[in-house]
């Protein structure tokens, strides 16, 4: 019984001192099921390997335990384990075994959530990630997990500084996969749908609006359940943020327009009825769909659509009056008093959506004008920042340009087209 | 299509054109009470079929010239071989002879109510029958001899003789039919007229534009266009398309087609009378022409001066909202709706046509100011000032004026843009929107690269649905 398992570490020492980790690799993923087979075990196999030189051990025997059902009553100690592992385990060596890093991480992350203690994972998570990425902008499907864990705990920050990293590549997991190493798109969805509900969070809608449109444009030949809901968040968060729905991409995939705009019809008749102005048509739409918009768990945004709808009305008043009485202003929103429209109007000087005085006396509005005269320091200080962006979007867009250029693989395709008429990838870049 | 006319004829309560007028449902239902039209002269302005229909739009909206225009088309149709239209015609009058019951007028008006006449309807039938025979039977000798030209004719004729009997289909199929044995350029555009005139009885627009381009596009006509004769055809065509984009609300092109007819040559009674030309023409142009085109093309354009002077409320109309005394003018408006309301093809967009028109003065009012005085605007425009208010407001958020309303003081200002901030806003706009649309361009090739996308997953049966779901 023993002997399988003695193999096991003996190979683990032995490729580990001699750096084969490739070959290691290889073996660890056909050992798997015996490690599973022996899980009673496993604790003191862990004994045997030590965390640093032997990385890639530790992290089959690891993977096996969350694998493995525990009896209730046994002492669960695989946090701690995982935890002393992640913390201290070796970079490079689990690099090479992305996908079962991943894994790992999956894992546990679905063990905290079971557990209902979601903040223990989160410094855990930043670690991983940022032991498993090459660079910063790289994403792994540990991301996704952390953005989970975050939404689960109500503690938006390490998810934010993490989603506030523009992605420029992806690491490629799944290793073993027969296509060549590839990504799960069930992550890479999962990332944006849940960094887009985190933005909504903190109330940066245009952001949120950005991971939503990146979910619903992945490249798709079936309907996903997470593209569909980040479909109809990306309509709520369309009105929210320019009252229309913003157009949906020309490259995103055809399954987008012909199965999931059918599935969140609800949500097409909210914005025709916020299209129309008119409050009573909006809130007949919200009652009568309400009960699909609670299933989808997005009645509060709807209901923040609803409020919007009066700030839009009084925003358009703005364009065109320069005094109104509040009484003409309540009426003309549909809002049912003149007290109603004060208030209104006050939390958005406060918030800087209008420019306007009242004056309670003879409860007349006075808008104004935007006060912003775009001058002074500021101004080319916020002007310079844009433009130091927009440089390095386009420096970066040049260097890939530029890669494309030297690849062989370009190079051969664009000089001889005439002589091999071999039928071409359409991800050929 | 000309069974389908005539069943709706039947009952004005449904639409009595074919479906391209469908959106006009509700405008369709409407009465008109106090005419000033004088039915006499309006029916002899038009011959033929134009007559006919003119008068049923007639009876099915104005109940105070009903009985007068029923008499008239009765007696008209008399004339032709259009048995069909003619019993539709009794019965209308059948209705309403029993609904009024008052006895004098009944007394008074009995005897020159006229009776249906069976014995003229068989042999008006009879008589269609054998001329349709004789017709035909040229027709095939025609044939057999092959003699183009003939031909030609022969087809023309029973087109003709279709048109009278009131088979609008047939007609326009024989018509059509003589296009094959044209020799001439004179002969296409003949029988171009000839389509474009079924056409719009059958109401089918886009077929009277197509022949319109084909009759102006054939080489003889427009080598010879200083000619007489085809001054006359031109206006036809111009009258013609003029009406298919009135029709299509396309006023401006409308205005355009109709200013270029000709009064000395307009001789068109199978469609439009002069009259109507000036009408249509000049109230599409002063919805849509600014300023300056209604000077230079309507109020100085010496041809269309003369059809200006055939409906001199229409000229002062123009004269007045160029003047700018727009309350007069808008009061003149108001006066001639109703006979507008009782023209058959005007009456579906005069209401679009009035708003235009109201919407114009008021741009074209406040133009030279700074700040007007609401109330002094509502006085020239006759209406109050919270009406006024609500008017403006729409066109503010329109776009067409750029002003705010003080609706404290009830004064308009106009709205002073601040080039240099606008263009600062637009263009940190636009950098936002480039950064936006560029990160998702990497992250976009990224993604494809690592051919990311979202497949069914693989399922032990090899049958798929045509929906399959990621498990979540």
């Amino acid at each position: 019984m023993a002997s399988a398992l003695e193999q096991f570490v003996n190979t683990v020492r032995t490729s580990s001192s001699h750096g084969n980790f490739r070959e290691l690799c290889e073996f660890i993923s056909k050992s798997s099921e015996v490690l599973i087979k022996q899980s009673q075990h496993l604790d003191n196999v862990l004994e045997t390997l030590d965390i640093q030189h032997h990385s890639l051990g530790i992290l089959a025997v690891l993977c096996a335990k969350f694998n493995v059902q525990v009896a209730s009553n046994a002492t669960d100690n695989r946090f701690t384990q995982a935890q002393d592992f992640i913390l201290n385990c070796n970079g490079e060596q689990i690099r090479f075994a992305p996908d079962t890093f991943a894994e790992l991480c999956h894992s546990l992350t679905n063990y905290l959530v079971e557990q209902k203690q979601p903040l223990k994972g989160i410094v855990l998570l930043q670690k991983a990630i940022s032991k498993l990425r090459l660079f910063d902008s790289q994403l792994t499907s540990i991301h996704a997990d952390l953005c989970q864990l975050c939404l689960l705990a109500k503690c938006f920050k390490p998810a934010i500084e993490l989603l506030n990293i523009d992605i420029t590549g992806i690491c490629q997991e799944l290793a073993q996969n027969p296509n060549g190493p590839q990504f799960d798109s069930k992550y890479f969805l999962l990332y944006y749908y849940y960094g887009g509900m985190i933005y909504l969070a903190v109330r940066n809608l245009d952001r949120a609006l950005y991971f939503f449109e990146v979910a619903i444009t992945t490249p798709s030949l079936a309907v996903s359940h997470i593209m569909l809901e980040a479909f109809k968040k990306y309509i709520l968060v369309s009105l929210l943020l320019h009252g229309k729905i913003r157009p949906i991409p020309k490259y995103a995939s055809q399954v987008v327009t012909r199965f999931i705009k059918p599935l969140s019809q609800p949500y097409h008749d909210l914005a025709v009825a916020f299209n129309s102005n008119s409050t009573s048509l909006l809130n007949a739409v919200v009652n009568k769909h309400s009960e699909a918009y609670t299933r989808d768990h997005n009645m509060g945004l709807v209901k923040q659509v609803s409020s919007v709808l009066y700030k839009k009305n009084i925003q358009r008043l703005t364009k065109t009056f320069l005094t109104l009485s509040l009484s003409d202003v309540a009426s003309r929103v549909g809002l049912s008093s003149p007290a109603e429209a004060e208030s209104h109007i006050l939390q958005m000087i406060e918030k800087q959506q209008i420019f306007a005085t009242i004056n309670q006396k003879d409860g007349m509005v006075v808008f104004r004008d935007e006060p912003e005269k775009y001058s002074g320091p500021e101004v080319l200080k916020g002007l310079e920042e844009q433009l130091a962006l927009c440089m390095e979007l386009d420096r970066q867009i040049l260097a890939m340009d530029e890669e494309i250029q030297v690849n062989p693989q370009y190079v051969k395709k664009a000089t001889g087209l005439q002589d091999e008429e071999q039928p071409k990838s359409t991800y050929a870049m | 299509m000309a069974q389908v006319r005539q069943q709706n004829a039947v009952e004005p309560m449904q639409v009595d054109a074919p479906p391209e007028d469908n959106d006009n449902n509700e405008e369709d239902n409407y009465i008109v009470e106090n005419p000033t039209l004088d039915l006499e002269v309006y029916a002899n302005s038009y011959v033929g079929l134009a007559k006919l229909y003119r008068l049923i739009y007639i009876i099915d909206h104005c109940p105070s010239l009903k009985l007068e225009a029923l008499k008239m088309a009765i007696s008209y149709a008399m004339t032709t071989f259009n048995v069909n239209l003619y019993q539709v015609l009794h019965q209308k009058l059948a209705e309403i002879t029993t609904a009024v019951n008052v006895p004098d007028v009944a007394a008074s008006t009995c005897q020159d109510i006229p009776t249906i006449d069976n014995s003229w309807m068989e042999s008006k039938s009879k008589r269609a029958a054998l001329k349709l025979e004789k017709l035909d039977n040229d027709l095939k000798n025609y044939k057999s001899n092959s003699i183009k030209e003939s031909i030609r004719r022969g087809h023309d004729d029973l087109g003709d003789h279709y048109l009278d009997c009131g088979d609008l289909s047939n007609a326009l199929k024989c018509y059509s039919r003589a296009r094959d044995y044209c020799t001439s350029g004179k002969h296409v555009v003949n029988m171009c007229l000839n389509v474009i005139k079924v056409s719009v009885y059958l109401q089918n627009w886009s077929h009277v534009l197509s022949y319109v381009s084909k009759a102006e596009s054939t080489p003889d006509f427009s080598e010879t266009q200083s000619k007489d004769s085809n001054q006359v055809i031109l206006t036809k065509l111009k009258c013609a398309a003029g009406l298919a984009e009135l029709a299509t609300k396309k006023y401006k092109s409308a205005a355009k087609h109709f200013l270029q007819a000709n009064l000395d040559h307009c001789d068109f009674p199978e469609l439009l009378s002069p009259n109507n030309v000036a009408m249509y023409g000049g109230l599409c142009a002063l919805a849509t022409f600014d300023r300056h085109d209604l000077q230079k093309n309507v109020i100085f354009s010496s041809s269309f001066k003369l059809f200006l002077e055939l409906e001199p409320q229409l000229r002062d109309i123009i004269f007045k909202f160029y003047e700018s005394k727009y309350a007069s003018c808008l009061k003149l408006l108001d006066e001639i709706k109703d006979n507008l309301l009782l023209d058959m093809y005007i009456a579906p967009h005069v209401n679009t046509l009035y708003t235009q028109i109201r919407n114009r003065a008021l741009i074209q009012y406040f133009s030279p100011y700074l700040s007007a005085d609401m109330h002094k605007m509502a006085l020239a425009f006759n209406r109050t000032v919270p009406a006024l208010e609500d008017e403006l407001m729409q066109l503010i958020l329109d776009g067409q004026i750029q002003a705010r309303i003080d609706s404290h003081n009830k004064i308009l200002f106009a709205k002073d843009v601040d080039q240099r901030s606008t263009t600062f806003e637009k263009s940190l706009l636009m950098g936002k929107e480039y950064q936006r649309r560029t990160r998702m361009l990497i992250l976009r090739a990224a993604v494809l690269k690592n051919k990311i996308h979202v497949k069914s997953p693989q399922r032990d049966s090899s049958q798929t649905g045509e929906i399959t779901v990621v498990p979540f």
